[in-house]
């Protein structure tokens, strides 16, 4: 039966070439601009190198400082002084990584200017980063301890900072008029990741700023890893649980912050941002109505080049009623031929994507982002693309099985 | 005619239908797209109202062992004696963070008399300000290092912002109010010493909007880590490293220098790429639409060879029959255009989003010639095959 189907979908797509020319082209660029768009989503928010770990981490990117009296409040991420003092001191995470967020400097070769993003961090940062060591190796509580002026480059660094050479670990670089003993190249993180990107990792110990000072607000972040995911509610309530007895600053009254995942932690300071989980259902719930409004205009195109096409075969329809097809069965066909349609768009649509993806990869739009087709995004096109198979195929189907079988015959 | 063409329509109401509600939908995507694109060129035209060539921003940590107000002005005093003394540097402004095409942004709601509350962009600046930008005064002076004995903040406010709270009055010498809820006390007061010309500061293709440059205070100063400066034409990256390592020995925090003319190209591209994804995005909609539209329309024409040949046979010539065709699709555009124009004139009637009414009546001419124009020409190859029917091979089919 199906088999039949799909013989009688083939013949109909053979014959009107136009048509199925314009119904494959909505369907395949519909679902390569999808999976491009999520791509790039899931690019930013997954868990991508060196942040593989997110599935079981939690971040604390920002404090929020309110007076309620004024209405007034002081958004931003929080000193070293409290994430040392209150987070690193939690229980229940495995390991707390803290690293300031990357503030460019320049550096001065050959007469040349060079902008370095530099991060400062503590030595559970390269434990809960999985960076990619092409040379030497992360720095030491030790070496930080001693204050040493010792640093782990990006491999864009090395190649710009030194050219085309081997080996740079035991070579001295400057940057913000210091210079830094290399300890280590990782491969290079793309601006994207907000939290790992740098040019330039040093110890927070050889911090120009007062890494002691004692207030709450300054210009770190830090990363709370578990043991594994179960840990994740444990942690979040002991955070909780110190957050409540912390005073704030001077000229407020109400002091919020939470351990959120990723994307959550950076929602918390926005309108979309609660509690709970930091606004990312919100976030989610926004972003399909969007891709349902986007989809909604080549749906209709297609239920109306649908509409033009079944009743083209309205004589067919009149015979099989005639000889006592249901509507029912009737429908199923057109749904099936029309499901079949769209995974050919599909196919089309997909390599279409890699295509793109590749072109948008080597093109260095964003340099080092590596964007890829992962199963998550293939899973959702193919939800999509049978949403949009029923979609555009339900109606034509429901307005042809109603069709009585005289009038269907007579437009002969 | 155009009563037969409507009972003609309304005849296949249901088939018709869906063609509208696509119309409809291509033209509130065209309405956002053309209101994108207007709003983005109105701004691209107006003049930058200052020199941007040979800025440089230096922006630093402000050091945490100065606190007390008169070492935070000997220690500010001593960096500037030292960089003007370097023959390439011709003037320099101590300022807030928000310098121009940078991500941060500082505005607060300000009041003249008891009846105006306006948002605007606050810049703190000094009696030098204006000559690092090379900005045009339309009205009074800029600050001096006099004025700082006044009662009153001086400030300098900008056209914009002078329209809108003076409108043709003059505006010198105003004292103004500024609503500073976090300090407990009721108001900050300025006194206007001038007016200067609009400063396009957000990038090219952004609006211009209201700004006051205040004269910066000493506990401001505590705070500021950013500096402007303008530098000989030609300077080059061996001064600035020079610079560079006598600032960072004097400043002894994390510093960087950046240009204003790099940092409005990567400004700029901010608001580029997602303009062209949008672009993207509604171009193949449009051509999805367009291509469908065509094979709807094609197809019609070939069901309705019948009567097409009938028409011809009664003396019907083969220009009347396609332009009847075209005709239909041309009301069947116009009843979405009517709905689509009733939702998009909802966007300057309830003045959503802030922007003049004017762009969005341009946006919607627009888009209004542009489905015409895209309908005329889909339905254009139908009609021009309907006038190509003979009606002995049409009536012969029957």
């Amino acid at each position: 039966m199906l088999k039949n189907y799909f013989k009688i979908a083939i013949a109909v797509l053979k014959r009107r070439k136009f048509f199925t020319f314009i119904s494959l082209f909505g369907i395949s660029f519909t679902l390569t601009i999808l999976i491009v768009m999520t791509a790039f989503v899931d690019n930013i928010t997954g868990a991508n190198y060196p942040e593989v770990n997110r599935e079981r981490s939690l971040y604390i990117t920002t404090l929020q400082q309110k007076n309620v009296k004024y209405f007034s409040q002081q958004n931003g991420p929080a000193s070293f002084y409290y994430l040392d003092h209150y987070v690193r001191t939690l229980k229940t995470p495995a390991k707390v990584a803290i690293s300031s967020l990357f503030s460019p400097t320049n550096t001065y070769i050959n007469n040349k200017k060079l902008v370095i993003n530099l991060k400062y961090t503590n030595d559970a940062y390269w434990d809960v980063m999985e960076y990619k060591f092409i040379e030497g190796k992360p720095y030491t509580l030790q070496q930080i301890n001693n204050g040493e002026r010792i640093a782990v480059i990006s491999e864009d660094t090395k190649k710009n900072y030194f050219g085309d050479v081997p080996n740079v670990v035991g070579k001295y670089i400057e940057a913000d008029n210091v210079q830094y003993r290399v300890a280590g190249v990782v491969k290079s993180v793309p601006a994207t990741m907000f939290v790992s990107y740098a040019d330039l990792y040093v110890p927070y110990t050889v911090s120009k700023t007062d890494y002691k000072h004692k207030s709450l607000m300054g210009n770190y972040t830090a990363i709370l890893l578990g043991n594994s995911k179960e840990d994740l509610p444990k942690i979040k309530a002991e955070y909780a649980s110190v957050v409540s007895k912390i005073k704030p600053d001077g000229g407020f009254d109400v002091f919020v912050s939470g351990a959120d995942p990723y994307l959550g932690s950076f929602l918390r300071a926005t309108p979309l941002g609660d509690s709970r989980n930091g606004g990312i259902s919100k976030l989610i719930f926004i972003g399909s109505i969007f891709v349902l409004l986007f989809m909604l205009l080549p749906t209709l195109n297609l239920i109306n080049i649908n509409i033009s096409r079944i009743m083209e075969r309205s004589s067919e329809i009149g015979v099989r009623k005639a000889f006592g097809a249901s509507g029912m069965t009737l429908v199923g066909q057109f749904i099936v031929e029309n499901i079949i349609l769209t995974f050919f768009g599909c196919i089309i649509g997909i390599a279409l994507s890699f295509l793109i993806l590749q072109v948008l990869n080597n093109s260095n739009l964003i340099a080092n982002m590596h964007l890829t087709v992962n199963l998550t995004v293939l899973f959702f096109s193919l939800v999509a693309c049978v949403v949009f198979g029923l979609l555009s195929g339900v109606y034509p189907a429901w307005r042809m099985s109603r069709l009585q079988v005289v009038t269907a015959l007579k437009a002969q | 005619m155009f009563s037969h063409l409507f009972k003609l329509i309304w005849n296949k109401k249901k088939q018709n239908a869906l063609l509208i509600i696509e119309m409809f939908i291509s033209f509130i995507v065209m309405f956002a797209v053309f209101t994108l694109v207007v709003f983005s060129y109105n701004n691209y035209k107006q003049p930058m109202g200052f020199d941007y060539n040979n800025v440089w921003v230096i922006n630093f940590f402000p050091p945490e062992n100065i606190t007390r107000n008169d070492s935070v002005s000997m220690f500010h005093d001593e960096l500037k004696k030292t960089m003007l003394a370097m023959r390439q540097i011709e003037e320099i402004s101590f300022t807030g963070n928000n310098v121009p095409f940078s991500m941060s942004t500082s505005n607060s709601s300000i009041n003249y008399g008891s009846h105006k509350n306006v948002m605007a962009n606050m810049y703190q600046a000094e009696e030098t300000f204006n000559k690092v930008m090379k900005m045009q005064m339309i009205e009074g002076r800029w600050f001096t290092k006099a004025d700082d004995a006044s009662k009153y903040t001086p400030v300098v406010i900008n056209r914009k912002l002078k329209e809108e709270l003076f409108g043709s009055e003059n505006a010198v010498g105003k004292v103004l109010g500024e609503q500073i809820i976090e300090k407990g006390t009721a108001e900050n007061r300025f006194r206007v010493m001038g007016v200067t010309e609009n400063v396009k500061d957000k990038g090219s293709y952004q609006a211009i909007e209201n700004g006051m440059y205040i004269k910066m205070d000493s506990g401001w100063a505590r705070w500021s880590g950013t500096m402007i400066l303008k530098v000989k034409p030609g300077t080059d990256a061996a001064f600035e490293s020079k610079l560079f390592k006598t600032l960072s020995n004097a400043i002894g925090t994390n510093i960087e220098i950046e240009h204003l003319d790099k940092k409005l190209v990567s400004k700029n591209k901010v608001m580029l790429v997602p303009m062209i994804i949008a672009f993207v995005v509604a171009g193949f909609l449009i051509i999805n639409v367009a291509l469908g539209l065509f094979g709807v329309l094609w197809y019609n024409i070939n069901k309705r060879r019948g009567e097409i040949g009938l028409r011809r046979a009664v003396g019907a010539t083969g220009d009347s029959v396609s332009k009847q065709l075209v005709g239909e699709v041309l009301v069947l555009s116009t009843i979405s255009l009517v709905i689509g124009c009733f939702f998009a004139f909802q966007f300057p009637l309830l003045n959503v989003f802030d922007l003049s009414a004017g762009i969005y009546l341009a946006a919607i001419a627009l888009s209004i010639i542009f489905i015409y124009a895209l309908v005329t020409l889909c339905a254009f190859y139908p009609g021009k095959q309907a006038a190509a029917i003979y009606p002995a091979v049409a009536l012969h089919e029957e």
